[in-house]
């Protein structure tokens, strides 16, 4: 089972974001095209001076340009 | 003088006795709260339910009325909420089962959806798919992950199986 094995190398988080994952992939085609959105997180942020914003910075890019890949972040 | 003192006594004692009473095993008719939420979507919110059956980490366990309060993680399975009219199962991706003291059961998990959303094909080549992955030569990480997801599609497809 890997329920005893995974601790070790995955977080919690990372974990249920797997098993979550796989859920969804199950999922006949219509449902499924409507839930993939949601395992998608991503994060920007920018730096504002002056009352100017600066560069905009993608946390993630892969995770923002292909949601379904996979990515050891988390 | 014997009788008094056994009549006291057992007036003493009457309180606790309908304490005990209150604590015993769970009537069939008695309803627990059920709140069942996704993070996109609330499926039960405080709603009476008979029984929930969940599959806990530790094992599968079904939740009557006044449950002694507990927390329990989810693995992913089946979550089976039985209402009076009848029952309802979910295939839920793991999260976690709470009893409050108040009679009532909370239910997080990251994903779920009936069973009858989910389709028998996907779930064969996805298991397929996640097998291989496991017994490639990725890395141990990618072989760990797959090896998570083909234990979620052996249990999908156990739970369809028995539909």
């Amino acid at each position: 089972m890997s329920a005893v094995t995974w601790r070790g190398v995955f977080t919690f988080n990372k974990y249920s974001q797997i098993t979550a994952s796989a859920v969804r992939k199950s999922l006949k085609e219509e449902q499924r095209l409507a839930s993939e959105k949601r395992g998608i997180t991503a994060l920007r942020y920018q730096v504002w001076e002056n009352g100017k914003g600066g560069n905009q910075v993608t946390l993630d890019p892969a995770q923002e340009s292909d949601p379904k890949k996979k990515t050891a972040a988390v | 003088m014997a009788a008094l003192r056994l009549a006291t006594s057992a007036a003493r004692r009457a309180p606790s006795a309908i304490h005990i009473s209150r604590r015993g095993y769970a009537e069939a008719s008695d309803k627990i709260k059920l709140s069942m939420a996704l993070p996109h979507q609330s499926i039960f919110s405080s709603t009476d339910v008979v029984q929930v059956n969940i599959c806990a980490a530790t094992g599968d366990m079904g939740i009557l009325a006044n449950h002694v309060p507990s927390v329990e993680p989810l693995r992913p399975g089946v979550v089976e909420v039985i209402e009076s009219s009848g029952s309802k199962k979910w295939f839920t991706s793991g999260g976690f089962a709470t009893v409050h003291p108040n009679n009532t059961l909370t239910i997080n998990v990251v994903e779920a959806a009936p069973l009858e959303d989910f389709s028998t094909e996907a779930v064969r080549t996805n298991l397929q798919e996640a097998l291989r992955v496991a017994s490639g030569n990725g890395t141990e990480e990618d072989k760990l992950e797959a090896r998570i997801e083909a234990d979620v599609y052996e249990s999908l497809q156990h739970a369809l199986g028995s539909k």
